[in-house]
């Protein structure tokens, strides 16, 4: 690492054609990997022990219990938020918001595999979600109690 | 081009007066037009140069502090929260305290197998959720410790309304145990202590999408809620619709309880809001009349000085003189 370098690293930092990085991305794949491995230890070492396994499945089976009743008791029971949030949704409010999700949900659907760059939808559903709940929040608190 | 135009508008004025002056302006400014015209080539060259010179630049400036740096993804900060009109955080309104049983009872049967809700005490129940029988009889429901006997032996006693609500793990370290790792916090004070408050939880208990949008990363034992920040929560959806039947017969939609047990937290996180209000608008009707009066008292004080009138009187001028 010489003068030079500093100095190429310089103008590379300057110059318009180049982007800059905050992190190098390929260390940040490889932190997350390392981060999963190390989680895949812990859950090896917790499954080992037999009473934590049989207490995190009691109450998973219990839930599903209650929803299995609950479904076959009361099904007439709509979410007004989420009745009101899809109207919202199809709205011309939320056209764009709308619009432009679709899209992304398309381009990253039948892009996904071979391309380098991974997209998410995050980004455009935060808009959608935030223009849907705007949007129902008055309707929703004249309906609730 | 300037100077011309500040030539001709002189000349207007001038022109009546001074012939002269006129004509001679007239010659300067047609023969500055000549130089420009003796070299243009160069004259082009210099123009198009400096004017390369200025946007490139200026376009340098803009690529390297134009665009803002942000040093969060929005993914990373977390959705805001929809502001909801709560009923109870108006001026004059109060909680609604049927909304704080159905909240209790939500918290009861959904929320207290993980959270906790540990300083809130039974006593605090009785006149704002339940009446005095009611919660003792919820109190003896639980065990608690007793003070030593004569052998030192701690035995168990039921509770009473001065005990508060048993956790439901022991310690932090058995709560991340039963959890995959991830704490529960304690729910006394959540409603003061995230940002967006009642708007924030009940977004989050309501916001879980029914499958995360297209290119989500969602990591190992996680969920994805866009309100929490980073967007993978621990905690799975629980709010589903009739998960609880409200003895009043409200119907229990997952948002109606969502609203129910936000609000019995922001109970749990103030219970002092009503009496506040109270006493806030005793003090502004008291203090309001108090300073009338004082308003009114100093002006009856002052009133003699205010109302004087000073007159000089002066003498009357005579010719004689003494």
């Amino acid at each position: 690492m010489g003068i030079w370098d500093a100095i190429t690293d310089l103008i590379e930092a300057a110059t318009p054609w180049t982007t800059a990085e905050a992190e190098a991305p390929a260390a940040q794949e490889e932190q997350k990997e390392e981060q999963e491995a190390a989680t895949e230890t812990k859950d090896e070492a917790k499954d080992e022990q037999p009473e934590s396994e049989s207490a995190e499945e009691q109450p998973a089976e219990e839930e599903a219990a209650e929803e299995e009743e609950d479904e076959e008791d009361e099904e007439e029971i709509v979410d007004p938020k989420e009745k009101f949030e899809e109207e919202c949704k199809e709205s011309k409010q939320c056209a764009p918001a709308k619009h432009h999700f679709d899209e992304c949900v398309d381009r990253v659907t039948n892009a996904s595999g071979d391309s380098e760059v991974k997209e998410d939808c995050v980004e455009e559903f935060f808009h959608l979600a935030h223009c849907a709940s705007q949007c129902a929040a008055p309707k929703l608190w004249s309906v609730l109690k | 081009m300037l100077a011309r135009s500040c030539l001709r508008s002189t000349r207007a004025f001038a022109g009546a007066r001074n012939g002269a002056i006129n004509f001679s302006k007239r010659a300067a400014s047609s023969s500055s037009g000549s130089a420009a015209e003796q070299s243009p080539l160069g004259l082009n060259i210099a123009a198009v140069a400096s004017t390369a010179v200025a946007a490139g630049s200026i376009a340098w400036y803009y690529h390297l502090y134009g665009p803002t740096a942000h040093a969060m993804t929005p993914a990373e900060e977390g959705l805001h929260p929809t502001k909801y009109p709560w009923v109870h955080q108006e001026w004059f309104k109060t909680f609604d305290h049927q909304a704080l049983r159905r909240g209790f009872q939500v918290y009861r049967e959904v929320c207290a197998s993980c959270h906790s809700l540990s300083r809130v005490p039974y006593r605090s129940l009785v006149g704002t959720i339940m009446t005095v029988d009611e919660a003792k009889a919820l109190a003896e429901e639980n065990e608690y410790d007793t003070e030593p006997n004569e052998q030192g032996e701690i035995e168990k006693r039921p509770g009473k309304l001065s005990d508060y609500l048993p956790a439901p793990y022991k310690n932090d370290e058995a709560a991340r145990f039963a959890n995959n790792g991830a704490l529960p916090p304690d729910l006394s004070l959540i409603v003061k202590a995230r940002h967006g408050g009642c708007d924030y939880i009940f977004s989050l208990l309501t916001g879980y999408p029914d499958e995360p949008p297209a290119g989500a990363q969602v990591g190992a034992g996680l969920n994805f809620n866009p309100y929490f920040p980073g967007t993978g929560i621990a905690m799975a959806r629980v709010l589903y619709d009739g998960l609880v039947e409200y003895e009043d017969e409200t119907p229990a939609s997952t948002s109606q309880m969502a609203k129910d047990v936000v609000e019995f937290l922001n109970w749990a996180a103030e219970p002092e809001m009503d009496d506040r209000k109270r006493m806030g608008m005793k003090v502004l009707v008291v203090t309001s009349v108090l300073f009338a009066l004082s308003v009114w008292v100093k002006r009856y004080k002052w009133s003699w000085l205010k109302t004087r009138k000073l007159v000089y009187d002066p003498p009357q001028a005579s010719n004689t003189r003494h």
